[in-house]
């Protein structure tokens, strides 16, 4: 009784956490590997000047970024086909994967 | 008289000499100065200086973390809210009110913070 209790207990708190973060880290960096990596990094910690490093980015603001790339809010050329591509799904893994990486950005600022 | 055009032509010598410079290239940007970009921050530390802080409108969600940020990026971030590129309201009246030379600063102030060098 009380074992069965706390199993159901640990199975609603883990579907709690999976529905509260709904991102998938492993499918972020599998996407990252796939389409980001070779201007942002696999880190995050891009090596282009011109490109915006990502790691340790807030999620939302990345999450974002890539929403408006891909409606056309906010223009540029090489992330609009790229966001184009990608699922709302997508979207929440990559930003929650770029945001979990080691920060590469000041905390305070 | 040979003197008047001694000097009518040692007045003359800066002029041929810039003729025949070649122009500098327009996109040459101002080198920023990151002693006068932390000064020039007292518009963006309100959102900016504030840990987790978010905005609030039109959609909410935390205001990115600059320190740290290419330069070249955050140039070219300011320059599109200044052109309207980039739509964000808050940010366009800010980055409005910005010359090159602030850009360039307040650019050059973020870059280097954050990151430790081996230098610091």
């Amino acid at each position: 009784m009380m074992a069965g209790m706390r199993l159901s207990l640990l199975i609603a708190s883990f579907a709690l956490a999976t529905a509260a973060h709904g991102a998938d880290l492993t499918a972020g960096q599998a996407k990252a590997k796939e389409i980001c990596q070779a201007c942002h990094g696999l880190d995050g910690n891009s090596a282009v000047a011109d490109y915006p490093k990502l790691g340790g980015q807030y999620p939302d603001y990345l999450a974002k970024a890539l929403r408006d790339y891909k409606s056309g809010a906010r223009k540029n050329p090489i992330m609009a086909g790229f966001a184009g591509a990608l699922t709302a799904q997508d979207i929440d893994n990559l930003a929650a994967y770029y945001s979990s990486q080691p920060a590469v950005l000041a905390r305070k600022y | 008289m040979t003197r008047y055009f001694a000097i009518a032509l040692l007045l003359s010598l800066p002029a041929l000499a810039s003729a025949q410079t070649p122009a500098q290239p327009a996109a040459a940007a101002p080198a920023g100065d990151p002693q006068k970009g932390r000064e020039k921050t007292r518009m963006c530390e309100g959102c900016h200086g504030i840990e987790g802080w978010r905005t609030a409108y039109p959609e909410v969600y935390r205001v990115p973390k600059l320190g740290g940020q290419h330069e070249a990026y955050l140039t070219s971030a300011l320059k599109e809210y200044k052109s309207g590129a980039r739509s964000h309201p808050s940010m366009r009246a800010i980055a409005g009110g910005l010359s090159d030379a602030d850009i360039a600063d307040l650019a050059a102030y973020y870059a280097q913070g954050g990151v430790k060098t081996a230098s610091q």
